[in-house]
């Protein structure tokens, strides 16, 4: 009887794990095989025949190129990057003053950041394209940089200044006492341990730069500046759909995120405070 | 090697006053303690020596030196955290070595120096731990151990001990009191704990509401307290405290202990008392004690009283008992057999009660 309630359990978990997993594995699946075969009804689950050719063609390895991929790879890489290194940069020191500082209209300057983050980018778009048109920095990656910093620096410093918070103060101190400037205290002690924090910050914006479809859509319009997420509308022509160029893309913009997060996911773990301060 | 003095010092968050004009001079090498309840601003006037907290009036010299403007990192004062604070991504080592290390000390010296505190402290084996391997007594070393190595003119603890368990913290007193005495260096320390301020302490400053309430070594804060505050607040069982009214019997003056018990007020203080309806009485536990054959002296007066509730400690024993209606302890020192409910008879030491006036509360002289 237990024997058959684990067995079922099993089965259950299972089936719950192909179902999340199922689109997923599709893509995969899909960007390994002709556009044909994914359009077979009734579904053809495992290829019969496996290729690489959507992504020999996306990088133009043969010479043919589909889609500008690698560029595209090249745009979301620069973009996500460097916008989230300033958001972090930013939101940082934002999280560390609303943390450790008293000042006039912290609630309402508080509120007000998140409120930023309630309204739906999407709303923004038009104004966006507009302004960015105006001043000329539309289809450049400057312009999407300023947009995903934009986004991410209110979530940066609501998360980071809960970590900051974490943090007893006297650790800084006990640093100036030490000998420490404020920046010194920050840098060598507060920095280290808000370490983690900063860290799960920083996926974050990466993640929302390198996903982010809506309004990269509007104001990027050519391979100068467009990311992978827009670069899959490539794929769309008039009368076909190149779903197996699609899938592929997906790919490439799936793998490099998933690495990422492995990698960083190891210095997220927090619990790294422990120890000084007896809690 | 250097004093530390404040003066007129004013601390006020908004319209609430932490700490009201004080004036104190701590010469060097004195352990000088500041105690009081939760609030009083003793914390306070520590972070404000510190540098950690600015100041709203007055001015604070260390080494005769004005240090209001300067930066915590400039004022070469070392401080010790109730939470000990130690940085927790660094060993023991490099928590010793870091003031140095930002000091831009060469590696050899800070070899040496925390060699020298990991001598003194003891703390040898732990040199490559993690805080977070280390138990309670332990960081607090560390914690000590990171204030000696910068050798600082002045150190400066913040309740160091009240995290700890009571029989650490008793053997961590001591060691904080050989350390003073190694070192050399001035101290000033802050706890809410009388039992630590009396041992420790060369002087002990009693605050209450950003006010000191009085300064003295501890026995002279302990026979003479200025006022009913610092008499309950210093000794452990706290003094017994209750208001007599005066009598006037034969040209003599009584107070009334309670109905019928009437204790001779002393003749020097005749003239006061005589203009005085009622006044508050202290008498320490030790100072009432069950009387024995022996203590029949002119300054001894007796009566007699139910007793309450006993409580038999092995080294003392102490007997709880009722005087208009308040509870007052007694002390004893032999371990007689003695039953609730019985009446037996107590001797107070006239010399050594303490006579407050009813409305200042203050003492009468």
């Amino acid at each position: 009887m237990k024997q058959i309630k684990k067995i079922s359990f099993w089965f259950l978990v299972m089936f719950l794990l192909i179902l999340i997993c199922m689109p997923g594995i599709w893509i995969f699946v899909s960007a390994f095989r002709p556009n044909p075969e994914i359009l077979a009804k009734p579904a053809n689950w495992i290829p019969d025949r496996w290729t690489i050719h959507q992504f020999t063609q996306m990088f133009s390895i043969n010479g043919y190129v589909s889609v500008p991929a690698f560029k595209y790879l090249m745009n979301s890489v620069i973009i996500s990057s460097v916008s989230t290194v300033i958001a972090i940069t930013i939101g940082m020191m934002g999280g560390y003053a609303f943390a450790r500082f008293n000042f006039k209209g912290k609630n309402k300057i508080f509120l007000g950041l998140m409120l930023a983050r309630a309204v739906p980018g999407i709303s923004l778009s038009l104004p966006l394209f507009i302004l960015f048109a105006k001043i000329g920095i539309i289809n450049t990656s400057f312009g999407v940089i300023l947009v995903y910093v934009a986004m991410n620096v209110p979530f940066t410093i609501w998360l980071t200044d809960g970590f900051f918070r974490q943090i007893p103060k006297e650790m800084s101190e006990v640093a100036r006492t030490d000998g420490c400037t404020r920046l010194q205290a920050f840098w060598n002690v507060e920095l280290p341990l808000a370490g983690p924090g900063i860290g799960a910050a920083a996926i974050f914006a990466f993640l929302l730069s390198w996903n982010e479809y809506a309004l990269a859509s509007i104001i990027t319009r050519t391979v100068h500046s467009k990311t992978l997420p827009i670069g899959m509308m490539d794929y769309l022509d008039e009368f076909t759909i190149n779903w197996a160029g699609m899938c592929a893309i997906a790919v490439v913009m799936i793998v490099p995120a998933v690495i990422l997060t492995f990698i960083v996911q190891k210095h997220l773990v927090s619990g790294l405070t422990f120890g000084g301060v007896k809690g | 090697m250097a004093n530390v003095e404040l003066k007129n010092l004013t601390k006020k968050y908004g319209d609430v006053i932490a700490v009201q004009n004080m004036d104190l001079f701590i010469p060097h090498n004195e352990f000088l303690v500041l105690v009081g309840p939760s609030g009083c601003g003793k914390s306070t006037t520590l972070r404000m020596i510190a540098g950690l907290e600015e100041i709203t009036g007055g001015e604070i010299f260390i080494d005769d030196q004005l240090v209001n403007e300067k930066d915590p990192k400039d004022r070469n004062v070392s401080m010790v955290f109730q939470n000990y604070a130690l940085y927790p991504h660094m060993t023991v080592e490099e928590n010793l070595g870091f003031s140095l290390k930002i000091a831009k000390v060469d590696k050899k010296e800070i070899e040496e120096r925390v060699k020298e505190a990991v001598q003194i402290l003891g703390l040898q084996e732990l040199q490559k731990r993690k805080p977070s391997q280390l138990s309670g007594g332990q960081r607090q070393r560390v914690a000590m151990g990171r204030a000696i190595v910068r050798r600082p003119d002045a150190f400066l603890f913040d309740e160091p001990l009240s995290n700890l368990d009571a029989k650490l913290r008793t053997q961590m007193r001591t060691e904080i009191k050989k350390l003073h005495q190694k070192l050399q260096t001035t101290i000033v320390y802050v706890t809410h704990d009388q039992v630590e301020a009396m041992t420790l302490a060369d002087r002990i400053i009693i605050m209450k509401d950003g006010y000191i309430e009085q300064i003295g070594s501890p026995i002279d804060v302990f026979n003479n307290p200025v006022n009913v505050f610092v008499a309950t607040f210093i000794g452990s069982p706290p003094m017994n405290i209750l208001t007599a009214n005066i009598i006037k019997k034969d040209a003599k003056l009584f107070f009334e202990l309670d109905e019928n018990i009437l204790m001779p007020c002393p003749e020097s203080k005749f003239d006061y008392l005589s203009k005085k309806e009622n006044v508050i009485i202290g008498i320490r536990p030790e100072d009432i004690t069950p009387t024995i054959s022996s203590n029949s002296s002119e300054n001894i007066w007796n009566f007699e009283k139910n007793i309450d509730l006993v409580e038999p400690l092995g080294t003392e024993t102490q007997i709880f008992i009722k005087l208009n209606n308040k509870e007052i302890i007694s002390r004893m020192y032999n371990q007689r057999e003695i039953k609730i409910g019985q009446k037996i008879e107590f001797s107070i030491n006239l010399n050594k009660i303490h006579i407050f006036d009813k409305d200042t509360e203050k003492v009468i002289k």
